[in-house]
């Protein structure tokens, strides 16, 4: 019935087609082999260059870490009145760009995002060294290090708890969840790979090494159904964290009653921010990658980037939205000092701002510069979104370093005002962890698989038995 | 209390020997051997006489146990201090026992009594029954108990810079004598002090050698106040000022009011009468003429910037005014003045001064020259002041040689021997008498000295000096009263007290402190046929012999000769436009320099530049703009010839074309903590010139100087109406009864009812603790910040970690000016003691993670140091900013080795600093938190007290205001005032009940236990700019909405 169906014709729009999630209809064969390979291949030259610095960094930091608990926190530029300043900077920062991580692995794949299969690995592995790199800060930034144990709720013979009205404590508790709940989530999500990479060793240790964290793995049904239903439940219980644990950061400040910190859009605006940060490191590690590895070009696509630079535009448009809603609220308060701390302490309009210009970088970077990803062309050229990626990666560094130090370093009586600027030993132990982190995240690249190729393969077009064949109709891949 | 065992006689040498075990008698060496294993930790204190400061804690009191058997270790015979060998009645370990004593100082003596526990002398106080102290003290006091204790004091008798010791010295020095003849050949030099004894030693000495030549060498203090008061009331006689009878003050370029050295009793009398308690209250009202903010112009109701060259022409006008309103002859003839000054400002105070006629008191600073001075004098006799609020004291001292005419007959080889007594004029003695070549060039130099200083350099011998906490004196106080000056310790490194020296010098037969003493006392108190027993230990149970303060005698004002004078004087120059007056002036710290090594002085901050560690030229901020200089800019100054390079730094209130420069910085041989320190005035100081020079000129030589200031910021930011409250008389007494009128101020005018979500546990003990802070009287002062810092072991932190803003004062003092923006170059200034406030309701105890700081039950904010991390959050939520980190171990580890790496935990703080802490209050560790805490050991100890007075009884109540907190203790003005506030008789209950009182930043909901009381201005309403006094203060920029207070402290209602 023809007329019928140019009715359909007509009323139905043509489906347009979506970008495949893996290109060049890559088989299920060709990802174990090229995933694989990464891990399985000889060291490449490069690595080595990039790592022996990494490792340099992290040891030269981790002296200075020593150096700093021999000496004192004063070896670092932190005052009165600046009691924080680069340390929790630091902490909030690789706080916040843990959060992308388990933002892709969790509410994405609850909310069945297909595209995040190729990323979540990597993503989940930075989650974690950044959180890693974020938990040496609360601990190295008190004074007493060795003491660092009453934050822990231990029954004592003095009977003395820590406090939990402080919201200290609660980063504490927040943080290490968060650790914990992430690290088990990765490895969940590790075990079919591990179990590939295990059944494919040609070495005695690697056979051994991958057989043991691979923990038995079959891949038999009762292995998959388990599988899965672990990894919903880690999926389940990650999503609150992704939401708490910013939110609980954020409580460090919009609990206190310093203007710039007491501040009640800090929860939502702190994990916009994480997302935000987040998602700009994930991509500063995978554009090197997919330079360096280009067969990893036909999983992470330039629709995954596309994808990221979107979710980069939302999350730094709300946070800007939060920046003007504080200036709006300081004004319509009243307060004099809620005033003071944002228009003269933040944005300098009467020149009195210590840090005004620190303020501007922030606001440049994190709520002008990812405007441009509302062009196609820019979110589909990588050199672009990996500057952008950079300014947003250093925004959300001065962000965090605004809210802490102007408030800080101008707050109530005039009196007690200081200038803030960091020692040589602070710099150094900042840089440092950037040499663990990144040590941390090459060794994790030459040694684990960097895309979850269970995952991937699971949403390859073969996977699904419904969909069309491609026009080439290659089948499923016998030999997996 | 006084030490009982003073009349003893001394025991003699041959006496009787009293031994425990006949290996004790024989002192074989086998005994010995069995001696030292058994008290190992003592073995070296058996062998010498030596005490060492090691050794100097067990043995002062410490270990009885070892007493028995070290006895001849530390008895010194000679001596009539004995270590507790045996358990005294009064004495129990740990418990603290208080002597009177007095810190001699130029200006008179400063009565005391000194807290020692276990023979440790550690924290001085006020002597309360001294009428002159009133139990109140000083900066200059409350420091000197580290002085003390400085490890750089010096040890060793030196000849010719070789240690020598004792007995050699008096040989030679007897080798010395021997040649004296007549003393045509010696000289002394010597500080000024008011001892009695001494005089008596110099009378000694001049009657043994009479051509002898005795010079008293006072940098800070010329000799200008006595030459006038002598003109204008003949020889021997010195204006006594009674301020508080004087209800219009003008002070002429006088810091009357600064709180150093004994001056205790003047700041008294005036705050006397600046006290408002109801409506009806009536303030003094004070003028200030002055070239750059003092404590003194702080509290000036009006204040006029005038060069310290030009306060003689200013003088003159007023005079000018004052005798064309009174008609006096004295005054009519003088000529005008050269400088204009404004008019209405002389007419309007003038006619204030008039109208107060005989209760108007006009004071010349004592630095400016003598024909000012007398002019002072005429204005006074023409106001009819002389007799009424200045009256007259004899004084005993007879002057001596001044420095110049020493220096002319060293000049022609007249000195043989040379005695410098103290003083350390290698150092301070003025540019033009090349003093540094002349005393090279003098035979034989013999000094007697607290430090190894510039002028023991070269000197054939060096005397160590005991400190004065370890001598036998005496002094008078500054109303003239004979005071005591007892040892609390033996001398830690051996010194010979000044007293001694001179005694030996006049071949007396008992050259021992307290026999001088002793005979002054029998002369001066005791009359003819007195005896020692009874009297004497009453003096130094008191401190003081009562009734002994000088008697106001009737001064006669010689006009005519005052007239002569002033007439003959050379008028000084005009001031220029182009070019600098530069005023030397005393350093409120170091004073002289003698103060250089004391670290507590040099961090504490200047109350006005709030400059640490060094001193600088202040310098107008217009001034140093056209020069294009900003704060530790260094430039030349040249003047009459000689210059000298200095940073600047910017004070505002300072007159234009003035550069004010501290003395007593930039010594070249003193101590690890002051050298380093500052730039030496002295180059610039002459004979003629002691105080200001006109026609400098100030270049910027482009290099830059770090200033170490420990207060960035200096304006209110318009929050005045929230911080620093205060208001006209005029407006108080029309609101003295409206409860809310100070209440009500700045964001306080506009919040809602506070309301909390957290309900604290409730306070429900009997003692609820809780401070008020007079901003009325505060003068700024700062001896409550040094009283606090000796109280509570508060480190110092050295310049670099002052810079990187890590001073560690528990209570410090805010310093604000205000101003409209026409008034930027002559702002008001306003000080603001500020500490932990003891919120009941407190942000810093929320946030602790580890319940480090918590709320006691009566009330304070309590720090558990052992339980403290170090997170520094509590620090980032007080709105205060009054919490305090350790970020180095201050008290271990050397200020210069903060940075060194310290893997194996390497300490180096010498341990007779760790003997001036106080026992009661514990060390903090780097890594913890630290701040005000109302003095918490006071309070226990204080609890105990009364626990062990109710016996069974349930009244454990402390009596009303029966102790009180070390920074209200030393408050010169009672600004400060401690207390249990739910005692409704209590000092604090009332000041807190009063309508001046109100707390900072009540709308954060944090209920202060420290409450403010607003300041009270006079203002005389016919003077310029009077309408705005007061407002720049008060006014918040806040004019957005809610109902501004009714006034803002302007009489004329409004200055918008």
């Amino acid at each position: 019935m023809p007329s019928t169906e140019s009715l359909v014709t007509l009323t139905t729009p043509t489906e347009l087609e979506r970008e495949p999630l893996v290109r060049n209809q890559r088989g299920v064969r060709w990802i174990t082999d090229n995933v694989s390979a990464i891990s399985e291949g000889p060291t490449p030259f490069w690595w080595w260059v990039l790592f022996l610095p990494c490792v340099l960094l992290a040891a030269f930091g981790t002296l200075c870490i020593g150096y700093q608990i021999s000496n004192g926190v004063g070896v670092w530029g932190e005052n009165h009145p600046n009691g924080w300043a680069w340390d929790i900077t630091n902490f909030v920062f690789w706080i916040g760009i843990g959060h992308a991580g388990t933002l892709i692995s969790a509410i994405l794949f609850l909310t069945r995002q297909k595209w995040r299969t190729s990323i979540n690995r990597a993503a989940e592995a930075m989650t974690l060294f950044a959180v890693v790199c974020a938990g040496i800060f609360p601990g190295i930034h008190v004074g007493r290090v060795w003491m660092a144990w009453f934050l822990a709720p231990v029954p004592n013979s003095n009977g003395i708890w820590p406090n939990f009205r402080s919201p200290l404590l609660w980063d504490v508790f927040a943080v290490s969840t968060y650790f914990t709940v992430s690290l088990l989530f990765w490895y969940t999500g590790l075990v079919p790979d591990l179990a590939t990479l295990r059944d494919r060793a040609k070495t005695r240790v690697s056979r051994f090494l991958y057989g043991v964290f691979a923990l038995g793995w079959r891949g038999s049904n009762r292995n998959w159904r388990h599988y899965e239903m672990a990894y919903l439940l880690l999926a389940g219980l990650s999503t609150p964290l992704v939401l708490s644990v910013h939110s609980v950061v954020s409580f460090d400040f919009a609990t206190s009653v310093i203007p710039g910190w007491h501040t009640t859009i800090f929860p939502p605006y702190f994990v916009a921010g994480a997302i935000f940060g987040g998602f700009a490191m994930v991509l500063t590690i995978l554009i090197p990658a997919q330079i360096v590895y280009p067969q990893l070009r036909d999983l992470i696509t330039k629709g995954h980037v596309d994808k990221m630079a979107k979710i980069i535009l939302l999350t730094g448009t709300i946070v800007g939205y939060a920046y003007l809603m504080e200036l709006f609220i300081a004004y319509y308060s009243g307060n004099v000092y809620e005033k003071f701390t944002f228009f003269s302490a933040r944005m300098g309009i009467d020149g009195k701002g210590y840090y005004s210009w620190a303020y501007y970088v922030m606001m440049f970077c994190n709520v002008i510069s990812p405007q441009i990803f509302w062009f196609k062309w820019a979110r589909n050229n990588l050199l672009i979104v990996f500057v952008v990626c950079q300014f947003v990666n250093a925004g959300m560094w001065f962000e965090r370093f605004v809210i802490i130090v102007t408030s800080l370093a101008q707050d109530f009586l005039p009196s007690s005002w200081g200038h803030y600027s960091p020692s040589w030993v602070e710099i150094w132990t900042f840089i440092g962890t950037f040499g663990i982190f990144l040590s941390l995240f090459l060794l994790f690249m030459r040694f684990l698989p960097m895309i979850a190729m269970s995952e991937v393969k699971i949403v390859t077009p073969e996977a699904d038995p419904h969909a069309h064949s491609p026009t080439t109709g290659v089948g499923v891949d016998a030999h997996h | 209390m006084s030490k009982r065992v003073l009349n003893h006689p001394p025991e003699a040498a041959t006496g009787k020997k009293y031994w425990r075990s006949l290996g004790q008698l024989a002192e074989t060496p086998e005994f010995r051997g069995w001696l030292e294993k058994e008290f190992p930790q003592g073995a070296s204190e058996f062998h010498g006489g030596e005490l060492s400061r090691r050794n100097f804690l067990q043995l002062m009191g410490a270990s009885t146990a070892l007493a028995g058997l070290s006895l001849g270790a530390c008895r010194r015979p000679e001596k009539h201090l004995v270590p507790f060998s045996k358990g005294v009645e009064w004495s129990i370990p740990g418990k603290a026992l208080f002597y009177a004593t007095s810190m001699p100082t130029r200006q008179g003596a400063a009565p005391l009594v000194i807290l020692t526990v276990d023979g440790r002398p550690v924290k001085v106080e006020g002597n309360p029954s001294h009428p002159a102290a009133e139990g109140r003290s000083d900066t200059w006091s409350q420091s000197s108990i580290l002085d003390l204790y400085d490890p750089d004091r010096s040890r060793f008798f030196l000849e010719s810079g070789k240690e020598s010791d004792g007995d050699k010295f008096s040989k030679g020095l007897d080798l010395l004598l021997e040649k004296a003849g007549d003393g045509a050949g010696l000289a002394f030099v010597l500080d000024r002090t008011l001892s009695p004894t001494r005089e008596r030693l110099r009378e000694e000495i001049l009657k043994k050698y009479p051509k002898a030549r005795w010079c008293v060498h006072e940098p800070a203090q010329p000799e200008q106040a006595r030459l006038a008061a002598s003109v204008a009331f003949g020889e021997g006689m010195m204006p006594d000022l009674q301020v508080e009878k004087a209800d219009v003050i003008l002070a002429l370029d006088s810091d009357f009011l600064s709180a150093t050295g004994g001056t205790v009793r003047t700041i008294r009398k005036f705050m006397a009468r600046r006290r408002v308690e109801g409506p009806d209250s009536k303030m003094n009202r004070l003028y200030v003429v002055e070239h750059r903010y003092s404590t003194t112009g702080g509290m000036a109701d009006h204040r006029l910037r005038v060069q310290a060259s030009q306060i003689a022409h200013f003088t003159v006008a007023l005079a000018e005014q004052i005798g064309t309103l009174t008609g006096d002859p004295n005054l009519k003839p003088l000529g005008g003045p050269t400088t204009k000054f404004t008019e209405r400002w002389i007419e309007e105070a003038a006619a204030d001064l008039v109208a107060a006629k005989g209760r108007s008191l006009v004071i010349v600073g004592d630095h400016q020259p003598v024909a000012v001075q007398l002019l002072g004098y005429a204005i006074n006799a023409a106001l009819g002041n002389i007799g009424t609020t200045i009256t007259g004291r004899r004084t005993e001292e007879k002057p001596g040689l001044t420095m110049g005419a020493l220096a002319a007959a060293i000049r022609e080889k007249q000195v043989q021997a040379l005695f410098i007594v103290g003083a350390n004029p290698m150092y301070s003695a003025p540019a033009d008498l090349d003093w540094k070549n002349l005393q090279k060039s003098v035979p034989t130099v013999i000094r007697l000295g607290l430090y190894e200083d510039e002028s023991s350099e070269g000197a054939s011998w060096h005397v160590p000096l005991a400190h004065y906490l370890e001598s036998w004196g005496d002094s008078l106080a500054a109303d003239g009263s004979y005071t005591a000056v007892q040892p609390m310790v033996l001398p830690l490194y051996g010194g010979w007290s000044e007293i001694d020296f001179l005694a030996r010098v006049a071949g007396l037969p008992k050259p021992a402190g307290p026999e001088l003493v002793q005979e002054t006392y029998m002369k001066r108190v005791g009359g003819e046929g007195a005896t020692l027993t009874g009297t004497w230990n009453r003096f130094l149970l008191d401190g003081f012999a009562a009734d002994t303060a000088s008697k106001p005698e009737a001064l006669t004002f010689n006009g005519g000769a005052a007239k002569d004078a002033i007439g003959k004087a050379a008028k000084p120059a005009a001031a220029a436009e182009n070019t600098f007056e530069v005023v030397l002036e005393p350093c409120s710290k170091v004073d002289d320099g003698r103060f250089s090594n004391n670290g507590w002085l040099q961090e504490l901050p200047d109350p006005i530049s709030k400059l640490t560690w060094d001193n600088a030229a202040w310098i107008s901020p217009v001034s140093a703009a056209k020069l294009g200089v900003t704060d530790g800019d260094v430039v030349e100054v040249s003047v009459n010839g000689r210059s000298l390079t200095i940073p600047v730094v910017r004070v505002p209130g300072t007159v234009d074309n003035s550069l004010t420069i501290a003395l007593g910085y930039g010594r070249t041989k003193v101590g690890r903590v002051g050298i380093g320190t500052g730039v030496s005035a002295y180059p610039l100081m002459t004979t003629e010139n002691p105080y200001f020079s006109t026609g400098a000129s100030v270049k910027p030589t482009g290099a830059k100087y770090k200033l170490a200031i420990t207060q960035e910021h200096g304006t209110l930011e318009g929050r005045g109406a929230d911080l620093t409250r205060q208001a006209n008389i005029t407006d108080w007494q029309a609101n003295a009864s409206n409860g809310d009128y100070f209440k009500k101020m700045g964001m306080d005018s506009h919040i809602p009812e506070n309301i909390s979500l957290y309900s604290n546990p409730p306070l429900n003990e009997p003692h609820q603790w809780g401070m008020t802070v007079d901003l009325n009287s505060c003068l700024g002062c700062s001896a409550c910040m040094l009283a606090c810092q000796a109280e509570n072991n508060v480190p110092i932190v050295g310049k670099e970690q002052v810079i990187n803003g890590r001073e560690m004062h528990w209570l410090r003092s805010d310093r604000y000016f205000a101003s409209d923006e026409a008034g930027v170059d002559d702002p008001e200034m306003i000080i603001e003691p500020m500490l932990c406030q003891h919120c009941e309701n407190a942000p810093c105890e929320t946030v602790c993670p580890v319940n480090a700081t918590v709320h006691s039950e009566d009330g304070l904010n309590v720090m558990a140091y052992n339980r403290c991390i170090g997170t520094r959050y509590c620090a980032n939520n007080c709105p205060y900013k009054v919490r305090r980190f350790n970020f180095f171990d201050y008290h271990q580890r050397p200020l210069d080795k903060l940075y060194t790496w310290n893997l194996i935990n390497e300490k180096g703080t010498p341990d007779t600093l760790k003997m001036r802490n106080n026992p009661n209050v514990t060390v903090r560790m780097r890594g913890v938190m630290e701040k005000c805490t109302f003095c918490v050991q006071r309070i226990q100890e204080a609890k105990i007290a009364a626990k062990v007075r109710a016996k069974d009884s349930a009244n454990m109540l402390i009596p009303t205001d029966a102790f009180t907190v070390a920074c209200a203790q030393a408050c010169p003005t009672d600004a400060i005032v401690f207390g249990n506030i739910k005692d409704p008789d209590s000092k604090v209950s009332k000041m807190r009940a009063s309508p001046r009182s109100y707390r900072l930043l009540e709308y954060l909901n944090t209920q202060p236990r420290v409450s403010y009381l607003a300041r009270i201005r006079n203002p005389n309403l016919k003077m310029p700019g009077a309408d705005r006094i007061g407002s720049f203060m008060s006014d918040g920029h806040d004019h957005g909405h809610g109902a501004k207070p009714a006034a803002h402290g302007t009489p004329t209602g409004g200055n918008h």
